[in-house]
């Protein structure tokens, strides 16, 4: 299965922009903590914990935001200034988390922007990367 | 201050220079209070005003006037002429020779000729410091890299092991930092490697790399690519004899380095040094980061002005 | 006919070590998570668990499991280094990929059946290098660093029984592995030493008006105007001033590629290409392992009237740093 290269219409970004961000928030963050718990996603929390996060999806108008503590992650308010800022459009986030781009190819191709902290982005970069979706139902979905 | 148990040598000339200059700055260097004098191409194959038979003559006639004498060899080593000269070098049945990589080791150590280690052996440890001692090094210079805590450590331990190793320390000049196939200073005139035109005879301590802000970070020297700051150890000579390092080694640039032996060889003898007034290859900046476990372009302390 | 080279390709993590086997990889390297290998990045490499997995994984495909420990061991303390040595062993691995001599050395002594290759970072670009490895410590595989021509190589190998292995695609080193310290005189760490190149922990990038800098450890690498890509501020890939000259000083933002000159390192008997990029995620190994499968195969089918597909270049393109591609040393008039 290959992403199809589209963009999303404007319409549905101006749409989707004036929906409350907390339910896609809520779901990512449950998710994540899911993964966590079930040992899919081997995070070390200790260079995550006290750092917050956005994704901002940008043919879609959304920007998720999360942060994380020790045990795993957590709703963020939205206040803090993200130590770490991801923004692509849909397919191209699409391609990245199911293994058809890489996120340096992204990146040098301009279609993934990265921001802030680094290091914390390469924390966050290796760990997508080292999740054995094999081992999941998920399998199925990923290109590579 | 009392004098240091310290011997002061002369680096092989890193830098490209005239043959008349070469000649010239041997001859004063003979007169200099030094130690030891190391000589050589030990940078590019292109380098040829001396041929490898000159420089072997040269060490040779400055070993006859009683002088102690080591012959450098090339650090980058690919082609088979490369392999024909270091055969040459290392064979030249007189003088000891100063290794820069393994090829130099096997040859040496096949051969039975005692070597020193050079700088860019990437000794790291004792073990690795051992093993080269049982193929035949006689000394060794620590990388450039190599901050003092470590090397205390390993010299305690040689110490303990009672290795019979002379360790000679890279303490003042601009740093062999890298070593490419590529030559940078080809590259800035638009020329290839191989129709160079000699264009580092026009940098006689190699030419400025700065920052796109103007701030001097790099030199590049043909092949190699060295710091812009001059590493300066002058003031850590106490701790640096208190440690075990037995000699420290002044890299030669295009003018002043006879003030510059002579302010070591006044420091090791136990008198100040005014290190603002000592000339810099190129009026480059003092630095020393590196044996205070930091970056190594990291000035040195506050006491002295690290910048002309 | 000479026998086809392995393709050796990088890990940095299980699944990437899977897609790697899944896509034609004869052999993959890996490191364990910590400063004894050379890509020594958070979150990047291997534990016992994964390693092991890993190596099951390889081997149950009858493919090769290569382990990098290929950092200087620092110091008095270097149990760390050894015990990585002794761990591969333990695990099974093929061979370890070494680049301090007296690793080199502990290693032949304590597992005198564990396969030893010496590691780009060991520096070796001749043969009296090579030869040395092989007569005290038994190496049986050389990667030589990319600073050779296709003829120095191919002289390298008229000289040694040791297998030569050569780097066929990833991001270029453009000074010798293993001999250069900009890094650290940058930053205070270096691949010696710390297993790692421009660190990101030093990086920052700054708007500067319209512009955007990147530093390392403060030092400005780069400097790129709205429209410009900007890259990871890799040392020697930044923009410096010579005499007056603003341009790439010492090497641009590029990428290795051998593609055409594949025949040749066929004809001349390399025994393994290497890619580049531990660093790298699942979908680079896939894509590079898939398309490098495909122009070994092709090449050793059909040597004489071999030619570069443009879906091979197109598909190594996109994954190339700064999107250039060179042959680096391999071609003279790089140098």
């Amino acid at each position: 299965m290959r992403v199809p290269d589209l963009t999303l219409p404007p319409l549905f970004a101006s749409v989707v922009s004036r929906l409350p961000a907390t339910p896609p928030n809520l779901a990512l963050v449950t998710l994540l903590n899911q993964l966590l718990k079930r040992g899919v996603l081997p995070a070390d929390m200790s260079l995550l914990a006290g750092r917050h996060f956005a994704v901002d999806v940008l043919d879609a108008g959304l920007r998720l935001r999360f942060g994380a503590d020790d045990n795993g992650f957590v709703l963020d308010d939205g206040h803090a200034e993200p130590d770490l800022r991801f923004a692509a459009n849909a397919a191209d986030l699409a391609r990245m988390m199911l293994r058809e781009e890489d996120p340096d190819t992204l990146f040098f191709n301009r279609k993934l922007t990265i921001e802030g902290d680094t290091e914390l982005g390469l924390i966050v970069k290796n760990l997508l990367d080292s999740v054995d979706w094999s081992e999941t139902p998920l399998a199925r979905f990923m290109a590579a | 201050m009392s004098a240091l148990n310290l011997k002061l040598t002369l680096g092989p000339s890193l830098f490209f220079w005239p043959r008349e200059t070469v000649y010239a700055f041997y001859e004063e260097a003979a007169t200099w209070p030094l130690d030891t004098i190391y000589l050589g191409e030990a940078v590019c194959s292109r380098r040829q005003q001396l041929r490898t038979s000159d420089w072997i003559d040269l060490a040779h006639k400055l070993a006859d006037a009683g002088h102690d004498v080591v012959l450098s060899c090339q650090a980058l080593t690919e082609s088979e002429s490369d392999l024909k000269r270091l055969r040459r070098v290392v064979g030249n049945g007189r003088v000891r020779v100063e290794t820069n990589d393994l090829g130099a080791v096997h040859l040496a150590s096949s051969a039975g000729v005692p070597f020193v280690a050079g700088c860019h052996s990437n000794i790291y440890n004792v073990d690795t410091l051992a093993l080269m001692a049982s193929m035949g090094a006689v000394g060794w210079v620590p990388p450039v890299e190599m901050d003092r805590d470590t090397l205390a450590a390993i010299l305690a331990e040689c110490r303990a092991r009672a290795l019979p190793l002379e360790t000679e320390l890279f303490a003042w000049g601009r740093l062999p930092l890298a070593l490419s196939a590529r030559c940078f200073t080809a590259r800035h005139y638009n020329l290839k490697k191989d129709d160079c035109q000699f264009k580092c005879l026009e940098h006689a301590d190699g030419a400025r790399l700065s920052t796109r802000e103007g701030k001097g970070f790099l030199t590049v020297n043909g092949i190699q690519t060295m710091s812009d700051g001059c590493h300066a150890l002058l003031p850590h000579l106490t701790d640096i004899a208190a440690i075990g390092v037995s000699a420290v080694r002044v890299s030669p640039q295009a003018t002043g380095t006879a003030e510059v032996v002579a302010a070591f060889r006044r420091a090791i003898a136990g008198s100040a040094v005014d290190m603002d007034s000592l000339p810099r290859p190129d009026g480059a900046c003092l630095v020393d980061g590196y044996w205070r476990g930091e970056a190594g372009i990291n000035p040195i302390g506050e006491h002295h002005h690290a910048c002309a | 006919m000479k026998p086809l080279p392995e393709l050796v390709c990088p890990a940095g993590s299980l699944p990437a070590l899977k897609t790697a086997i899944d896509h034609g990889a004869d052999a993959v390297y890996m490191g364990l998570k910590n400063e004894t290998n050379a890509r020594n990045f958070a979150g990047l490499n291997f534990d016992e668990k994964s390693a092991a997995a890993g190596i099951r994984y390889a081997h149950d495909k009858g493919r090769k499991v290569l382990m990098a420990i290929n950092t200087f061991a620092q110091g008095v303390d270097i149990s760390r280094w050894q015990r990585a040595v002794d761990q591969a062993a333990d695990l099974g691995v093929d061979a370890v990929i070494l680049a301090d001599i007296g690793l080199m050395d502990y290693a032949c002594r304590r597992h005198p059946r564990l396969r030893l290759h010496m590691s780009v970072q060991g520096s070796a670009t001749n043969y009296e290098a090579v030869n040395l490895a092989r007569e005290r410590f038994g190496v049986v595989r050389a990667v030589l660093p990319r600073v050779l021509t296709v003829d120095q190589v191919r002289h390298v190998i008229e000289h040694t029984d040791v297998e030569i292995e050569v780097f066929g695609f990833g991001s270029l080193c453009v000074m010798v592995e293993g001999r250069c310290l900009l890094s650290s005189y940058a930053t205070g760490e270096s691949p010696n030493t710390h297993g790692v190149c421009s660190p990101a922990k030093f990086v920052r990038w700054e708007q500067e008006g319209a512009a955007t800098a990147s530093r390392l450890n403060g030092i400005l690498i780069d400097r790129y105007g709205a429209g410009e890509a900007a890259g990871y501020p890799t040392l020697c890939k930044g923009r410096f001033d010579v005499e007056g000259d603003t341009y790439y000083a010492l090497e641009e933002p590029t990428s290795l590629n051998v593609l055409e000159v594949l025949p040749s390192l066929l004809e001349i008997g390399v025994a393994a290409i290497k890619v580049e990029g531990r660093q790298r995620s699942p979908a680079y190994v896939a894509q590079v392992t898939q398309t490098l499968r495909a122009a070994l195969d092709e090449a050793a089918r059909n040597p004489q009237r071999f030619s570069v597909k443009p879906a091979w270049q197109a598909a190594l393109a996109k994954l190339a740093e700064g999107q250039q591609q060179t042959l680096g040393a391999y071609s003279r008039p790089w140098k």
